[in-house]
């Protein structure tokens, strides 16, 4: 079963970089057409389709469209978060580098949508070399006359700047996003108030991630209530994946929220398997930020179901069995991978990452990151995993920002479903240092719990 | 006339703090009303800082918990809100020390703070007036649970005048926001990030301008210090008292902490949470670099009286025969037993002079003042 393409449907084509081979495959089709519409039909557009965002929180976009504030005489503003740094998450990267001219057209009309005038495109600084080829873009597009003044006498104007981060994960946060881009420090604010009411300098601005923005571009060229059929219940139209880890075929892929994740892992069409037959242990599914599932909650969910890649079916069962559809970064880890050295890993990128402004995150994710060392290393007491517990759980919801419960949720995911192989670290800890803990039970089939009879 | 009735303010919003019950203006904030209460219910604050605009929300120990959000909307707020930066709404229902969800948040705080804090009290320049020293003392657990190595930095010199010891910041920010918000040039700020994170001088610039010694009065720590002052003496030793003097440059209202007839300290007047009073004449209460540090003689300054103080630190405490004896520590630390003889120390000795309350003598109260004392009661008999 081939899943539908929408965005990825033009990707292989020779030179659809540039301008005019795009233009001649449908390009920009979705600007001539929403430019006939009233901005509030693009919106209603959009709110039909119940496009979530794509970076991670999965919101509905047309709700956060129709959430901006519109005062008179202040411009507003749309912003590209282009920041993707989570860790496991590189679809965007694709996009832009293959398919330039998809975001650009997306930003039109979502510009087009929102009213900004001058609209923003914050990117990572790690890319190094995709703003060159994203300005390219914008000067082909200018140059035909889809930006800049009067876009196709529609009496829209609209410019895009592309802005360059300094290499800050914190920077994918909306707010910290708008301070960096301001030219400050890239410490999230205080909200509220919200960007939609004062964002970019005290203007109303809304951030959205590439992939929404590019997704804006089949929804008005098919129509919103088309893009609903895709997909299932409230996981409509398409989701990049970007798949890697013990896989054959890591790459970014193109699904429509119907296949299980066990299809995607086995299929030769998508993940093609674990690497050199080795058996699945466990798999983060949604960017380093969600939670770690094993093997056995990864593929059924608690009720026994299959679980099906989409914002649903993945956060079955809450946190204590379930876990996130997030940004789409679909990270596998076979039977050789030590969960333990997994989570001191990311405990020390958040580390690394947090701001320093408020002090749950500044001082619980160094904290973190020191016991996990220790535990890591084979210096570990019992007592620390209740400890590791305790902090992540005094960290979670008591932060400005969502990085501290970024930070707090792939720990306590790793305590709640691995907690054998961290105590066997520490029971174990000469024999750790040598070998795995292995795939152990993690694969086996869970007990379905039958409803209680009253 | 009608136009001018809906010109009025509109009207006070009703705001329910740990059961009690009051009206603030709009715009008020949950810290704000919750100050006016007083007591208990108050939260602290470690980051906010009333005259600096765009200060708090950093700290996370204004943590309380909204079981109300309005009369409009009544849904609880899912998250603990940092009070100093929400704004009360008209029916709001808040609890801050009758929720346990609120006192677990601030005591785990309280432990992210002093992680990597030095505990060093008794070598601080800080100690006794140190709002974390406060705060770890009301919420803070006996023991730790950290067991690494804490975080040091070497120790900077801003200028001449202040001394910036990072190892002991907690990164409130409040100093960043005052070089902002009170110099013309922005020389101060935040290097690196998460818990590598410094304030500095952009590459070890000094600061020169006349108002940079506030950083010292907004630190809650002693990571900013002044150097005229440092390690001369114990705060709690020194006598507070208003004064003022004409200044060109500054409202010339501040407080000098004295000891006997010396100027040690000059700092601008602060209230009972630590921020810095406005001015009578409506002038901000920030004091000039000429009156903080040049001015430690006591003929430069009109003495207004003794420095009211509350709530804050050991000096609030001041007059020491208000406490309790601690009858039942001393059966606690004997093992249940109750000591034989609990003696006042004033009742069987001479040495200590009964007649003479300590803290109500002026000035340093060193053997010699006491002698002398003594002599003047005995020449008034």
């Amino acid at each position: 079963m081939s899943s539908q393409k929408l965005l990825l449907e033009n990707a292989h084509i020779e030179g659809i970089r540039y301008y005019d081979v795009y233009r001649k495959n449908g390009g920009y089709r979705s600007v001539e057409k929403a430019l006939k519409m009233a901005p509030d039909e693009v919106v209603e557009e959009v709110k039909k389709s119940g496009l979530r965002g794509r970076g991670g929180a999965g919101f509905p976009t047309g709700m956060k469209w129709s959430f901006i504030a519109k005062p008179e005489g202040v411009p507003r503003h749309l912003v590209c978060n282009a920041d993707e740094s989570e860790p496991g998450t590189f679809k965007d990267r694709y996009l832009m580098e293959f398919l330039p001219h998809l975001l650009i057209e997306g930003l039109i009309v979502s510009s087009y949508a929102l009213g900004s005038n001058v609209t923003y495109i914050y990117i990572r600084g790690e890319y190094a070399w995709i703003p060159d080829i994203l300005e390219q873009a914008i000067a082909e597009a200018k140059a035909n006359g889809f930006l800049g003044k009067n876009i196709l006498n529609s009496g829209f104007d609209c410019e895009i700047y592309v802005q360059r981060g300094a290499g800050a994960y914190i920077c994918g946060e909306e707010t910290a996003l708008i301070e960096s881009l301001e030219g400050k420090r890239g410490n999230p604010r205080i909200k509220p108030p919200f960007p939609a009411v004062k964002g970019a300098w005290d203007r109303p601005t809304v951030v959205n991630n590439v992939e929404t923005l590019a997704a804006v571009v089949p929804i008005i060229n098919i129509g919103g209530e088309e893009y609903a059929k895709i997909g299932v219940g409230r996981s409509t139209g398409t989701k990049l994946i970007s798949a890697c880890g013990n896989i054959n075929k890591p790459g970014v892929y193109e699904i429509d929220m119907t296949i299980s994740v066990e299809e995607f892992i086995y299929s030769d069409e998508w993940c093609g398997g674990i690497k050199s037959g080795k058996r699945l242990k466990a798999c983060i599914p949604g960017g380093s930020s969600v939670p770690i599932l094993p093997a056995n909650l990864l593929l059924k969910t608690a009720k026994g179901e299959s679980r099906i890649m989409n914002y649903e079916s993945l956060s079955d069962g809450g946190f204590a069995t379930g876990t996130m559809m997030g940004s789409g970064g679909f990270i596998v880890l076979d039977e050789d991978q030590c969960v333990v050295k997994h989570t001191y890993t990311l405990a020390r990128f958040y580390r690394h990452e947090s701001c320093g402004q408020c002090s749950p995150c500044r001082e619980g994710t160094g904290w973190m990151e020191k016991l996990l060392l220790r535990l890591d290393q084979g210096q570990g007491k019992l007592s620390d995993i209740d400890l590791l517990w305790d902090i992540q759980s005094k960290i979670e919801g008591n932060t400005i920002c969502p990085l501290g419960d970024a930070a707090a949720w792939p720990v306590a995911a790793a305590i709640r479903h691995f907690r054998d192989e961290f105590e066997w670290h520490i029971t174990n800890a000469a024999e750790a240092q040598t070998r795995n803990y292995g795939l152990a039970h993690y694969a086996d089939p869970l007990p379905v719990s039958e409803p209680v009879a009253v | 006339m009608a136009d001018e009735i809906k010109q009025e303010p509109p009207a006070n919003f009703k705001v329910t703090i740990d059961n009690v019950t009051l009206d603030v203006p709009p715009g008020t904030t949950i810290l704000q009303a919750a100050r006016l209460i007083g007591g208990d219910v108050t939260p602290p604050a470690m980051c906010f800082y009333t005259p600096l605009k765009g200060s708090g929300g950093k700290c996370r120990t204004c943590l309380v918990e909204v079981s109300k959000g309005s009369e409009k909307d009544p849904r609880p707020m899912p998250k603990l809100v940092a009070s100093c930066r929400t704004t009360v709404m008209d029916g709001m229902e808040v609890k801050s020390i009758t929720s346990e969800r609120v006192i677990n948040a601030r005591n785990s705080v309280v432990e992210f703070l002093l992680i990597n804090h030095p505990l060093d009290c008794p070598v601080c320049d800080q100690a006794g007036e140190c709002h974390l020293q406060d705060l770890s003392y009301e919420h803070g657990k006996a023991g730790t649970r950290y067991e690494f190595k804490r975080r040091t930095f070497k120790k900077h010199n801003l200028g001449k005048y202040i001394q910036l010891h990072m190892t002991r910041c907690i990164l409130c920010y409040r100093c960043v926001f005052t070089a902002d918000q009170l110099t013309n040039k922005r020389q101060h700020g935040v290097l690196d990030r998460g818990d590598h994170a410094e304030i500095a001088t952009y590459i070890e610039k000094s600061l020169d301008n006349q108002f940079i010694g506030n950083v010292i009065d907004v630190c809650p720590v002693g990571a900013l210090t002044d150097k005229t002052f440092r390690f001369k003496n114990r705060v709690w030793f020194t006598k507070p008292v208003d004064a003022h003097r004409d200044c060109p440059n500054c409202c010339g209202k501040v407080t000098l902490w004295e000891r006997g007839n010396e100027v040690l300290r000059v700092t601008a007047r602060k209230d009972q949470w630590g921020e810095i009073l406005p001015a009578e004449d409506g002038k901000t209460g920030w004091i000039c670099n000429e009156c903080r540090f040049e001015k430690k003689d006591i003929n430069d300054w009109v003495i207004e009286g003794p420095m009211k103080v509350a709530r804050h630190s050991v000096i609030g405490a001041n007059h020491y025969e208000v406490l309790d004896r601690p009858k039942e520590t001393i059966s606690a630390v004997m093992g249940g037993r109750a000591p034989k003889l609990l003696m006042d120390i004033h009742s069987i000795s001479e040495v200590n002079d009964p007649g003479v309350d300590l803290s109500k003598i002026p000035g340093p109260a060193t053997g010699a003042v006491f002698n002398r004392e003594k002599v003047i009661e005995e020449k008034k008999d």
